[in-house]
């Protein structure tokens, strides 16, 4: 590093220098430089082997083909949801720190507490939600199943924890997200060489995780409690330029992550029992895909539930409308955390929520100091206009109850009445109900997000969306209280006006009254206002759709379909009790006919204009007569206006005669048609008489030989194929055809000219050069796209096709609902990805809402179709690698499979090589084995992971086994193997009786031709059942057997999955202890914390083993076949010599004293020489060594020496080999 | 998970199928309980039957006078299937059924349903196999394994019929914009006859082609005269004719005669005629799928992926209205229906409808990935 570089040699580009060069390189190729190698050396490209050259061209086209994705239609939604950003690591390492950093960094805003998800507008195309990701695996898991991108903070001072690691596997198993490492903690490093060296590692080790060059930041250091802004401002950047892709499961379901929750339940029925099920409305951005009402979800924690009701609000935290400039202004620069108290107003379907604590935005503040006053002023007297408010009933028609004095009394006091109402003490919020139009909202949010200069014209709009919201309010409490028991009628609704007239018409009368005195006190807004009231209205009328059901029991004759509706009609203006509201129905049938937009103008000028529809009423059902006669019904009316199940009841209560008796009259059309024969057939109209010529011909078009349209007109294109392609010479006859003139450009005017005068009458010189154009135009058009089209078929592919199919469909979706208005397009598409939606659930658990904890993520996971049911699951599964213990079968496990965590209890197998499923009682070590649960319907290929337990934190790797779903089956097919044991009682020749196998005769008879083995390896078949002892039967075998013989039955017995299926509820939890979740023990854990010991098998102990010692007889040999052996092999008979005689016995010898003592002196002398002898023989030896040693030296050092001096011989004789090498060169060079 | 309610036994098949194509569990009441005979008959037991036999885990609850049914679908399983089905009704009944299902099988379903194949009510063998077979390979639903046969031909009262079925099974249903019928190119029909004398096949071609020819000249009907052990029970014949046109649409009637004893004998030259009137009346309807299969093609496009299909129909059949509404119950769909008007010059029928809708994304969980 020390010393500067030196610079460079640069060839010379021009100048003498520079051409000479050129010109000897040319001369050195001796051929032009435009000659390539192909031609200048065919031979080294020659074609040597065709095999080979197959080989390199199919190894090209792989390479190619690898290349290549299934196309897929992109279904990416125009306007996206915000991206999900999910910020993970272990505790105290700076999570939050993070993302306050990068918030300010995006919108200038200090928000102190991050609390739940936080959703900013990062730049003109793009919004984020931050996430904070706790160290609960819980959180873990389902956070990894809807991040788009993972900040994964290491705390490098540290290095990896394990939390890091089973987030990165949980990750690779739920689909991978784009994961970001992100080093904090890089300033305890006093020495910058192990700075160097952590980094280096770290990365390294990330690297092997994610992905070869996976980002890693660093954030260097804290200034103030903060990163440094240059390095926040990066990462930013990165954040808000990244790519991703798309998620297998995230793309197929739709998910919503709530980031507000409000609990509707009537306070009332909470207060009499706290534990009541509540029913809470969730706040978010869907992603996804798209979510239709009424849907199955899941949320992650809880369990499964239905969208009662879903609707979208005006988007929060919009993206700023298209404009040319490339930064984003304070204005745009929005942030939205209803979690942790940013968000200000927010507007709901029907109320409007404002933060009273506030605190976080200093001008949010300000603007709601009017409001907060009033509002609080006016609590204390809540209970009495509730009270009020439940006694008051309304009508407005005649034969309806009349109007009570209190209500005219609370009609005019009603703006106070709104206000009180709207304390919601619970939550410390103020709610508040505003009716607007959308426009108004958005344009409310806005200013109300960031502008400081129109504070006191807001703070107005409230007051007057304050006054506004009087009515409806008090209108849903009367429907709750005084209607008590009206049922809530799922009820679609149209933006085609006719229903919201319907339902108005249909709703009870108080509700009129309300309408109608907000009316007449109120200015022209309202329109749009009264419009949203009726769609969205909470209390649905039950007997709605009046109208159209009547028509769909008419539609068998469809055709007949007006006459009918008129009929329908006439009848119910008969029944009615009142004419005013019929009047409105038959208004409405003629506004069905209409256009959308005309309707909802229409209505809305006559809703708002008070009762101005009145006036003209004759005159309007006269109109609608004729225009009924003319047009067709409305279609989408007729098939989905509602059919009410509530009325056929209605009607059988009408027709009982004195409680007892029930007149039978032949049975209605709704009854009828209910159990009317099933046919798909459609019968034909009567009315069309096939003699008459009319009918005949009003077909004569379908068919090839009727009038085809100007563009296929086969006429015509002959015509244009001439004008196309000139003349030609017909060469058989010689006849020469000719061209038109028209063929010129300059006589094409002519021609068209001529044209025009045959066809038409003389036009106008203006419009006539104007249609020649367009026809040269045309024509010159449609030439292009005829070679285009033959251009383009040569290199067309399969791909290019299926790819091009995709395009189209891709721009269909999109174009297709295009311009429709979102109320309408919803029920269509069902909710799209990216809008801004709530959805209402009932039946919540209460503790979902008392131990509602903002820091843990609630998540809705839409379910697919029979994703909601539970069945037999069967999956490869394998033991992860880190995991220190193998899992026993039956052991309950907490799985984690699409949004799902249950627990449930596995049962492990392998597939033998007949397509067994064998059980195996543990995982394999280091192999996938298969898994049967029951559990949730999952589609197939869906990953999955298992955790022995969510409680707590472990030191160890939590996560216990990776897999996937390959099947689902109803039918299981584990098997265990089954040993049956029996003994052999009667021993023929080959044929046994066997007993003790079986217990009857029947279970004999199942078995029979089974085959059955013994012990020894005899294998025989089981043959008939015996009478005597019960189960006893006959089996022959392969050889004869012996009494001790053991026989057994190999067989295998299917194995039944246990039926557990048990949702981890962690969400349900106290606050603080959502990590505690524990669900069924294992056995071994139960016995341990039980301390129950099993006791054991005295027959599965170890004993010594006694072995009896054998006794064998003598060997026993005929006497004649001894007399035949040879002399060897004979016994030998003679009996062993006894004891020496005496005689024979030597005797002992006994040493005299001295002889004794010259011994002793001898020995002694013999080991004192020995003893020198040693001594001397050692000393040898050393002498020996050490003359080895020296030797050896010697020799090392002469070797030395001749190395040396062969050292410098080589080198000598290298010198001269360069020396004449570079002569030599030097020759040639000069040869030259 | 609450069931889905309904009343009364009309639209019977409808709401199995979609239970078991959406795992919804379904309770239905009232079954003719006003009837004289109440509850489940025969032909719909059978039904139930043969559901049970191509899935694999269903739950079927019936109370003691068959006026309540509870279903609760298991996974559809395929494979092989004989069923004897009911002669109250005819094998189109249940095969309808089945073709709405067969593609969304583990394996793929090889039927061999036996019973009545033509009868006056329901579409016959013959005339499925013209229509819905083709409509089926619209929606990428093809190869070899697809298949309808009428192996032995059984008339309404006595039955003795068999028909094959087999379909392959798919992952996923390709979307289809079906909005150009196209116009008529030809005309083709069989003329069928057993137990009677084989001269009534040809005096309806000759009725049926004396309306026809004002038309078209390309016309052939085929006389289809079955004998011995393949001609069922019962005598009778029929005519089924099928327009197919240009763009590969195939418009198809039918017309059988009355059963034996079961009010009056119709002449051939009659039902040729008749028939023939029919299928004027059908072209009158058009579309891009004829009346009686107008919910098979609606239910494939809701089983699509998330893409805009569209179709356009001929006016909806009080079946297919009340098919989208169940649709609208099961899957949540709602489709655009514009109806379209004809234009004055042009003489092509009557008023058509165009179906528009976004799939459910619906993919075929049983089919097993290897």
């Amino acid at each position: 590093m020390e010393g500067k570089e030196q610079k460079r040699h640069q060839n010379k580009q021009s100048g003498p220098k520079a051409q000479k060069k050129k010109r000897r390189k040319q001369g050195e190729q001796g051929v032009g430089p435009e000659l390539d190698e192909r031609k200048r050396n065919p031979r080294a490209f020659a074609v040597r082997s065709a095999v080979r050259m197959a080989r390199t061209f199919h190894r090209t086209q792989d390479i190619k083909a690898k290349k290549h994705h299934i196309p897929l239609v992109d279904r990416t939604p125009l306007e996206p949801p915000p991206i999900v950003v999910v910020v993970m690591g272990p505790p105290k390492v700076g999570k939050s720190t993070l993302i306050r950093c990068l918030i300010k960094n995006y919108t200038r805003q200090k928000l102190t507490d991050i609390c739940g998800p936080v959703t900013i507008v990062s730049g003109k195309k793009r919004r984020l939600t931050f996430i904070e990701c706790n160290n609960d695996i819980n959180t873990m898991i389902d956070l990894a199943k809807v991040a788009d991108l993972v900040l994964m903070l290491i705390d490098a001072s540290f290095g990896f924890e394990m939390e890091t690691f089973e987030f990165l596997n949980i990750c690779q198993v739920h689909g991978f997200p784009r994961i970001m490492g992100v080093l904090t903690h890089l300033d305890s490093f006093k020495n910058n060489k192990s700075l160097n060296k952590t980094k280096k590692r770290l990365k390294h080790r990330f690297w092997t995780e994610v992905y070869q060059g996976a980002k890693l930041f660093y954030l260097s250091g804290m200034v103030y409690g903060e990163y440094q802004t240059q390095e926040v401002r990066n990462l930013g950047r990165f954040i808000s330029v990244m790519k991703f892709r798309p998620l297998v499961w995230q793309t197929s379901h739709p998910y919503v992550i709530a980031d507000r929750m409000e609990d509707l339940t009537d306070p009332e029925s909470i207060r009499l029992d706290p534990k009541c099920d509540r029913t809470v409305s969730l706040y978010g951005y869907l992603r996804g895909t798209f979510l239709k009402n009424k849907s199955q979800i899941h949320i992650p924690g809880v369990g499964d539930f239905t969208v009662e009701d879903l609707s979208f609000l005006p988007d929060p935290c919009p993206l700023p409308e298209a404009q040319k400039k490339r930064a984003l202004n304070e204005k745009e620069r929005l942030l939205y955390a209803p979690m942790a108290g940013v968000g200000g107003l927010v507007y709901d379907k029907d109320a409007v929520y404002i933060d009273m604590p506030g605190g976080h935005v200093k001008q949010q503040q300000e603007e709601m100091r009017p409001t907060t006053e009033l509002v609080q002023s006016l609590m204390g007297t809540h209970t009495t206009m509730d009270a009020k408010m439940a006694a008051s009933k309304v009508s407005l028609f005649t034969g309806t109850a009349a109007l009570a004095p209190e209500e005219v009394q609370e009609s005019s006091e009603k703006q106070g009445a709104t206000e009180r109402r709207a304390w919601d003490p619970e939550t410390r919020r103020e709610r508040r109900r505003a009716v607007f139009t959308e426009e108004e909202e958005s344009e409310g949010s806005d200013e109300e997000e960031s502008d400081e200069g129109e504070d006191e014209e807001v703070g107005k709009e409230e007051r007057k969306a304050a006054k506004e919201a009087a009515p409806p309010l008090k209108r849903q409490k009367l429907g709750e209280i005084g209607g008590g028991g009206q049922e809530v009628v799922e009820m679609p609704a149209f933006a085609d006006s006719g229903d919201e007239l319907e339902k108005s018409e249909g709703e009870s009368e108080e509700e009129e009254m309300d309408e109608d005195e907000e009316r007449e006190d109120d200015d022209d807004e309202e329109q749009g206002m009264e419009e949203e009231n009726n769609r969205k209205g909470s209390t649905m009328p039950p007997d709605s759709g009046h109208c159209s059901e009547e028509d769909t029991d008419d539609e068998d004759e469809e055709e007949e379909e007006e006459e009918e509706e008129g009929d329908s009609e006439m009848d119910e203006q008969s029944n009615a009790a009142l004419p005013g509201e019929d009047t409105v129905k038959t208004k409405l049938t003629c506004a069905e006919e209409e256009e959308e937009e005309d309707e909802d103008e229409e209505l809305g000028s006559d809703t708002a204009g008070a009762l101005r529809w009145k006036e003209s009423l004759g005159q309007k059902a006269a109109d609608a007569f004729l225009r009924r006669q003319r047009a067709a019904p409305n279609l989408r009316k007729l098939v989905y206006g509602t059919v009410t199940q509530e009325e056929g009841g209605d009607e059988e209560e009408e027709e009982e005669l004195g409680g007892l008796f029930r007149v039978s009259r032949p049975e209605k059309s709704q009854r009828v048609r209910a159990d009317a024969a099933d046919l798909s057939r459609f019968q034909p109209d009567a009315s069309h008489d096939w003699d008459q010529e009319e009918m005949l011909a009003s077909i004569r078009d379908c068919f090839v030989t009727g009038k085809w349209e100007g563009d296929q007109d086969a006429a015509t294109l002959l015509k244009e194929d001439d004008e196309l392609y000139g003349d030609f010479e017909d060469l058989e006859t010689g006849e020469v055809h000719r061209a038109k003139p028209s063929q010129g450009e300059q006589a094409e005017g002519e021609d068209d000219d001529a044209e025009n005068e045959e066809e038409e009458a003389p036009l106008v010189k203006m419009d006539d050069e104007e249609a020649q154009k367009n026809k040269r135009l045309e024509k010159k058009r449609r030439l292009k796209e005829r070679f285009n089209a033959q251009y383009d078929d040569g290199d067309a592919t399969y791909f290019d096709d299926l790819k091009e199919e995709m395009q189209k469909q891709a721009e269909l979706n999109r174009a297709e609902f295009e311009g429709m208005d979102d109320e309408v397009r919803v029920q269509y598409e069902g909710f799209r990805p990216g809008m801004y939606v709530r959805l209402e659930i009932h039946a919540l658990p209460c503790e979902f809402v008392t131990n509602f904890d903002p820091h843990y993520p609630i998540i809705l996971g839409g379910l697919g179709a029979s994703e909601g049911n539970i069945g037999y699951l069967q999956m490869r599964l394998k033991k992860h690698r880190w995991y220190h213990r193998i899992l026993k079968t039956r052991d309950p496990l907490v799985l984690s499979l699409g949004w799902r965590r249950f627990q449930t209890i596995p049962l492990y197998h392998i597939e033998d090589h007949n397509g067994r499923h064998r059980l195996l009682k543990y995982t394999p070590e280091h192999m996938h084995c298969g898994a049967s649960i029951w559990g949730p319907i999952t589609p197939q290929g869906t990953g999955f992971l298992a955790v022995q337990s969510v409680a707590g934190a472990q030191a160890n790797f939590r996560i216990a086994a990776t897999g996937v779903v390959l099947d689902l089956d109803k039918s299981v097919t584990v098997v265990k193997k089954l040993k049956l044991i029996g003994y052999p009682y009667k021993i023929f020749k080959n044929t046994c009786f066997i007993q003790g196998m079986f217990n009857t005769v029947l279970e004999v008879a199942k078995f029979e031709g089974a085959s059955i083995r013994t012990v020894s390896g005899i294998k025989g078949q089981v043959k008939k059942a015996l009478r005597a002892p019960p189960g006893a039967f006959r089996a022959t075998f392969e050889d004869r057997l012996l009494r001790s013989d053991i026989v057994f039955l190999r067989s295998w017995y299917p194995v039944s999955v246990p039926q557990l299926y048990h949702p981890v509820t962690s969400l349900l939890m106290p606050s603080g202890q959502k990590d505690t979740w524990a669900g069924m023990r294992t056995v071994g854990q139960l016995k341990h914390d039980l301390g129950i010991r099993n006791k054991p098998n005295q027959d599965s102990l170890y004993k010594p083993v006694l072995r009896q010692k054998r006794h064998f007889n003598p060997l026993h040999i005929p006497k004649k076949l001894q007399k035949a052996l040879p002399f060897k092999s004979k016994p030998k008979l003679r009996a062993g010599r006894g004891p020496t005689p005496r005689d024979l016995r030597r005797p002992a010898v006994i040493r005299e004293p001295h002889e004794r003592k010259v011994a002793a002196l001898l020995s002694a002398l013999s080991t004192v020489y020995a003893q020198k002898n040693k001594k001397a023989q050692e000393e040898q030896h050393a002498k020996h060594r050490a003359f080895l040693k020296q030797k050896e030296k010697q020799e090392a050092e002469r070797q030395k020496r001749q190395k040396e001096e062969m050292k410098k011989v080589y080198r000598a004789m290298g010198q001269k080999e360069k020396k004449r090498l570079k002569s030599s060169l030097k020759g040639k060079s000069n040869d030259d | 998970m609450a069931s889905l309610t309904y009343e009364g036994c009309n639209f019977f098949r409808q709401r199995l199928v979609l239970s078991t194509l959406s795992g919804k569990r379904i309770k239905i009441r009232n079954i003719r309980s006003r009837d004289d005979n109440p509850g489940l008959r025969d032909f719909e037991a059978s039904f139930i039957r043969l559901l049970d036999k191509v899935t694999n885990g269903t739950r079927i609850e019936i109370n003691q006078t068959g006026t309540v049914l509870f279903y609760q679908p298991g996974l559809l399983y395929g494979g092989a299937v004989e069923h004897e089905c009911c002669v109250q009704r005819s094998v189109g009944y249940y095969l309808e059924a089945l073709i709405m299902l067969a593609p969304f099988m583990k394996n793929s379903l090889r039927a061999v349903l036996k019973g009545v194949t033509n009868d006056p009510t329901d579409p016959s063998a013959d005339f499925l196999k013209a229509t819905a077979v083709p409509l089926m390979k619209k929606f990428g639903i093809d190869g070899e394994g697809l298949e309808i046969k009428v192996v032995r031909r059984g008339m309404a009262p006595g039955g003795g019929g068999e028909v094959h079925f087999s379909c392959p099974v798919r992952r996923t249903i390709r979307p289809v914009q079906l909005t150009d019928p196209g116009k008529i190119k030809r005309i083709r029909g069989t003329a069928y006859s057993v137990r009677v004398s084989p001269q009534m096949a040809n005096r309806i071609v000759d009725s049926a082609r004396s309306v026809l020819n004002k038309f078209i000249p390309d016309i052939y009907i085929y006389t289809d005269h079955m004998k011995g052990t393949s001609s069922g029970k019962s005598p009778g014949f029929g005519l089924t004719l099928v327009a197919e046109t240009l763009n590969g649409t195939f418009l198809s009637v039918e017309l059988a005669s009355t059963p034996q004893g079961q009010g009056a004998p119709m002449l051939p030259e009659e039902l040729g005629r008749s028939c023939a009137k029919l299928l004027l009346e059908e072209i009158y309807r058009g579309g891009c799928v004829d009346s009686t299969n107008q919910s098979l093609a609606l239910l494939y496009m809701t089983l699509g992926q998330q893409d805009v299909s569209k179709t356009l129909l001929g006016p909806l059949s009080p079946y297919t209205i009340e098919f989208l509404r169940h649709i609208r119950d099961f899957f949540q769909i709602m489709f655009k229906i514009e109806p379209q008007k004809p234009d004055e010059d042009e003489q092509k029928g009557g008023e058509k409808v165009l179906m528009t809708c976004v799939g459910v994304g619906f993919a075929n969980i049983n089919k097993t990935i290897k």
